[in-house]
């Protein structure tokens, strides 16, 4: 159920890819026209910007639940933390609907044994 | 890369940003030593819903300024109408450039501003001016009309400015 994360080799050596650092751009384009009417464009610096914002985002609310967790002295970011993180930001209204789907996926997965990640 | 996930309803839905890209980003805080996959899958659904929010709303503006192409100036402005987002991305902005092609502009078609004109060059409304005299009293009218005089030369007025004289 945990995922170790702070040890891979591109962080060890300060080496951190460009593709590495953001989100797939072709999943941010298109998750950005589902949104946008049907005859609506974006421009390619448009999307690169949001690449950026989604990737700060994550950075963001990732600091945050972390500190959390560093004054407690835990040393596993958990989905109690990213709730905790997303209201502290402002974004509360994200936290408590996925809170409720993520007790269920957790439950389905200990049911079937299989791990999410 | 994938991850599917279901709704209490038992409708499945899917993660749009792959895990282990989401999960690499995380890791460059150097402070997070481990994340349970119900963090991992909170932060991808987040940024999900946080993606489509400002996508929303930089469409919003992009529709307010009657324009069909999404691009930075509209994501600048919707970043800047919601609070939270502002605080910790506006900074994270390329910064507002010059456009080449202004939403609104600023000038009127039909009239293109000039550059200043040189040195020394004369308008030319002051080729229809009666010349200004230095001292005022000589500006006023004399009292007895019939002392008013014609000037010598009806030409004068006109001799001061040099009209061109075509050689050929």
């Amino acid at each position: 159920m945990e995922d170790s994360i702070g040890g891979s080799s591109s962080n060890d050596n300060n080496i951190i890819k460009e593709q590495d650092r953001l989100l797939p751009i072709a999943n941010v384009g298109r998750l950005m026209k589902q949104i946008l009417p049907q005859n609506a464009k974006i421009s390619k610096e448009a999307k690169e910007t949001m690449q950026e914002c989604v990737s700060e985002f994550i950075s963001f609310v990732t600091s945050e639940a972390s500190e959390k967790c560093r004054k407690e002295r835990r040393k596993t970011v958990n989905g109690d933390d990213i709730c905790w993180a997303l209201a502290t930001l402002g974004f509360d209204d994200y936290a408590e609907p996925m809170r409720r789907k993520s007790r269920t996926k957790i439950q389905e997965a200990s049911t079937n044994q299989n791990d999410l990640c | 890369m994938v991850m599917a996930e279901e709704e209490e309803s038992g409708v499945s839905i899917q993660l749009e940003f792959p895990k282990g890209r989401v999960k690499k980003i995380m890791a460059l805080d150097k402070d997070v030593k481990r994340v349970s996959s119900e963090a991992l899958f909170l932060v991808s659904r987040s940024t999900e819903l946080f993606l489509q929010f400002l996508a929303e709303k930089s469409a919003q503006v992009a529709i307010e300024k009657k324009r069909k192409t999404v691009n930075l100036e509209h994501i600048r402005e919707a970043v800047k109408r919601h609070q939270p987002t502002r605080d910790f991305l506006l900074d994270e902005l390329p910064p507002p450039s010059q456009p080449t092609k202004p939403d609104r502009p600023t000038q009127p078609a039909g009239r293109p501003k000039l550059d200043p004109p040189p040195r020394g060059t004369r308008r030319i409304d002051l080729f229809f001016r009666k010349p200004e005299l230095d001292d005022p009293a000589q500006a006023q009218p004399p009292e007895n009309p019939a002392q008013a005089q014609p000037p010598e030369n009806p030409d004068q007025d006109q001799a001061q400015s040099p009209v061109p004289v075509d050689e050929s």
